[in-house]
């Protein structure tokens, strides 16, 4: 490696560490370092949720937490549902769901989420407006809506709402924004 | 029976590289003896402590899931721990002792249970420990503190959050003291001193926080102790009379069997594990389990019902400055424990803990009704003004609340542990008082926003309590099993009563002390 190539190495994995939240993603043969928002700028495959289950939960999460969308939030989830309960850093890890489940949790809520639009507004999450998402969150938080199934909806937006707010406030960019300094005694490394 | 691949023989065998195995391993290795321990989760060093309340879920239980049930769940993923050092590797190193009054609530009051000690013999092994580890208070402004050596350190600086609650405090004529933390506000023996950036949830990579690689597990380690990672103990292995344990049997990460066998057997897997791993050590001579003749293990699980505090108040508060454990402490009227509105126990508030944006104790969390384009401008406001402090309520023993084996299996084909926990009513009353006293303190403060979380339970504590007698107890004053002479238990587990104070001092002395009774005498 010449001096040029490990200064801009050492530059990136400077960046890596700032953003704070690098997860290493495998496409085809390669295995990248990235941030959830870098996965979503490449349109990185994703490995568990089907595309309408991507769309529903990057408009869900936007709504409850702005800017999870751009942070890459469907790329995080995604990839923490595909690590092993002891890579798992879903909020779940903490609520008493077994890591068996984790996947069945977010893919059963997100189809509710759908049909409980379709119901209300009978539209898909990614054609509301935000006075209809913002009606649907409100809806959430009260008994589950009608067409719901899956875990009750306002457990399901408790917990996507911390997931999304560690995405977004939880990183050095998001102390950042904050103006909170953030002071790590050990940076948050390349890999998680 | 599954086949074994492999038999090895030690002087100690110990089941949990947590903070109370830790205490047993340091000094069965001072006193010459060849120490085991056996953790079920993944190594881990100082250097795997990432400043991040995200990586910190890493830290937490990963282990075979436990089943809860209850008005008041125990919450074991958030409590407990996964790997080296167990849950004290995120512990707050909140180190406040017992009082007095805590070991005979059942005499006095006709609630719980007494222990087989009175805090005086418990008191030079807290003083020990204290020594050994070292904490950062103020003795003399703790005017509620039962008797003890002073602190070697001097406390913590208080920063602009404690200063503009304890005004709340003080206007509402309550004393608070700084807190007495297991963190070092100088260096000691060798140790860092704390940079109060708040990230003890993460665990303390400098070893400033009193976990267990910084202390007695790290000595013990040091010293000769080995350790096993990814051994998940699956029984308790007895001679034909069924009076002595001689090993355990564990399985590996690959599923083979292997047995340790021992002279003393150690079981120090945190509260819902050493419960679990004597239920399922059922034998021909121990057909309920073991030391359970009398349907004792497993009941009597405590946690102490909690509820925070939060507000918004005018002046910049710096919330993220200081330890996660808190600046100042409050236990006035703590042995005032039963109150007329028919509500029992002591309480304790621990005051302006240091808090991150994200996490399930994190600003964000605190209003979950807030969301959308509301979110961000309570972020903004709150990471400067934002205050808080939660109140440690006392836990009753009560026989119902227990740990039971499932009837769903791990992976290892072993039971799972259920739990049931409910939280009595007189707890209950006590909460609620403590919550009004705790937001008019917030008002008096001068906060203009006040709210509250959710009531809920931390710490967990019984499952295997002592006494003094078969009769009442799984076993003696000592740790040691009544029905087998050579298996000791350590940790939050034996506690009879929870008092309302942070357990990990408290299991640290009496480790110390089981520690003392087995290798001097």
């Amino acid at each position: 490696m010449t001096e040029d190539e490990s200064a801009t190495t050492s530059s990136r994995r400077q960046f890596l560490r700032n953003s704070g939240l690098v997860l290493s993603f495998t496409f085809g043969a390669k295995t990248l370092l990235l941030t959830p928002s870098e996965a979503r700028a490449k349109n990185l495959p994703l490995k568990i949720l089907a595309p309408a289950e991507a769309a529903t939960l990057s408009a869900v999460a936007e709504g409850l937490v702005p800017g999870a969308r751009t942070a890459g939030v469907v790329h995080y989830i995604d990839h923490q549902l595909a690590a092993s309960q002891e890579d798992s850093l879903l909020m779940l890890q903490y609520l008493g769901v077994p890591h068996a489940g984790f996947s069945g949790f977010y893919q059963a809520a997100l189809a509710g989420a759908a049909v409980a639009a379709k119901t209300r507004f009978n539209a898909e999450w990614v054609d509301l407006n935000d006075t209809q998402i913002k009606e649907m969150i409100d809806l959430f938080n009260g008994p589950d809506p009608e067409g719901w199934t899956g875990p009750p909806s306002g457990f399901f937006s408790f917990v996507l709402r911390a997931d999304a707010c560690d995405v977004v406030y939880g990183t050095e960019s998001g102390f950042d924004s904050l103006d909170i300094p953030y002071m790590a005694h050990i940076q948050p490394a390349t890999e998680w | 029976m599954s086949r074994i691949s492999s038999v090895e023989q030690v002087d100690v065998v110990i089941v949990g590289a947590g903070a109370a195995g830790g205490v047993i391993a340091d000094r069965a290795v001072a006193a010459g003896k060849q120490v085991l321990l056996l953790e079920a989760g993944p190594a881990r060093g100082m250097s795997d402590l990432v400043s991040s309340q995200i990586w910190a879920r890493k830290l937490k239980w990963s282990g075979p899931v436990v089943e809860e049930q209850g008005d008041e769940k125990v919450g074991h993923s958030f409590n407990s721990g996964w790997g080296t050092g167990g849950s004290a590797m995120h512990h707050y190193a909140v180190w406040p002792r017992l009082h007095a009054g805590d070991f005979d609530v059942a005499s006095r009051h006709g609630v719980g249970l007494d222990w087989p000690l009175a805090y005086e013999e418990l008191r030079p092994y807290y003083d020990k420990a204290q020594s050994d580890v070292g904490i950062s208070g103020d003795a003399a402004r703790e005017v509620w503190r039962p008797p003890g050596d002073k602190y070697p350190m001097p406390p913590l600086p208080v920063f602009a959050q404690g200063n503009v609650i304890g005004k709340g405090f003080e206007a509402m004529g309550l004393a608070t003291s700084p807190i007495p933390l297991a963190v070092n506000s100088i260096e000691y023996k060798g140790r860092a001193s704390c940079l109060y950036d708040g990230w003890c949830d993460a665990g303390c990579p400098i070893g400033a926080l009193a976990n267990p690689l910084a202390t007695y597990l790290g000595w013990a380690l040091a010293a000769g102790a080995q350790i096993k990672n990814r051994a998940w103990v699956t029984r308790v292995l007895h001679d034909k009379s069924g009076s002595r344990a001689t090993g355990v049997e564990y399985a590996d990460e690959t599923g083979e069997r292997h047995q340790v066998m021992a002279d003393t057997v150690v079981l120090a897997a945190f509260t819902v594990q050493t419960s679990r791993l004597l239920l399922a050590s059922s034998s021909s001579a121990h057909p309920n389990g073991l030391s359970n003749r009398n349907d004792l293990v497993g009941r009597y699980l405590m946690t102490h019902p909690a509820v925070s505090v939060y507000g918004m108040f005018e002046d910049e508060t710096q919330p993220h400055l200081g330890a996660t454990g808190g600046q100042l402490l409050c236990q006035e009227n703590y042995d005032d424990k039963k109150s007329d509105d028919g509500g029992y126990g002591s309480y304790q508030w621990l005051i302006a803990n240091a808090v991150k944006p994200n996490d399930l104790l994190g600003i964000s969390t605190t209003r979950p009704d807030i969301y959308g384009a509301a979110l961000d401008p309570f972020m903004k406001k709150a990471a400067k003004h934002f205050g808080n402090m939660v109140c440690i309520g006392e836990g009753i023993a009560s026989a119902n609340n227990r740990v039971t084996l499932s009837s769903n299996k791990d992976a290892y084909g072993e039971p799972l542990a259920s739990t049931v926990h409910n939280v009595a009513k007189s707890s209950a009353i006590m909460r609620e008082g403590a919550l009004a006293q705790g937001k008019a303190v917030f008002k008096a403060g001068g906060a203009n926003e006040v709210w509250s979380g959710p009531p809920g339970s931390i710490h967990i504590m019984g499952g295997t309590v002592m006494g003094k007698s078969a009769a009442d107890s799984v076993t003696d004053e000592f740790g040691r099993c009544h029905e087998l002479e050579n298996l000791y238990i350590a940790g939050p587990g034996l506690f009879p009563s929870s008092g309302a104070v942070n357990p990990t001092f408290t299991l640290h002395a009496l480790a110390l002390r089981t520690a003392e009774h087995l290798f001097t005498s």
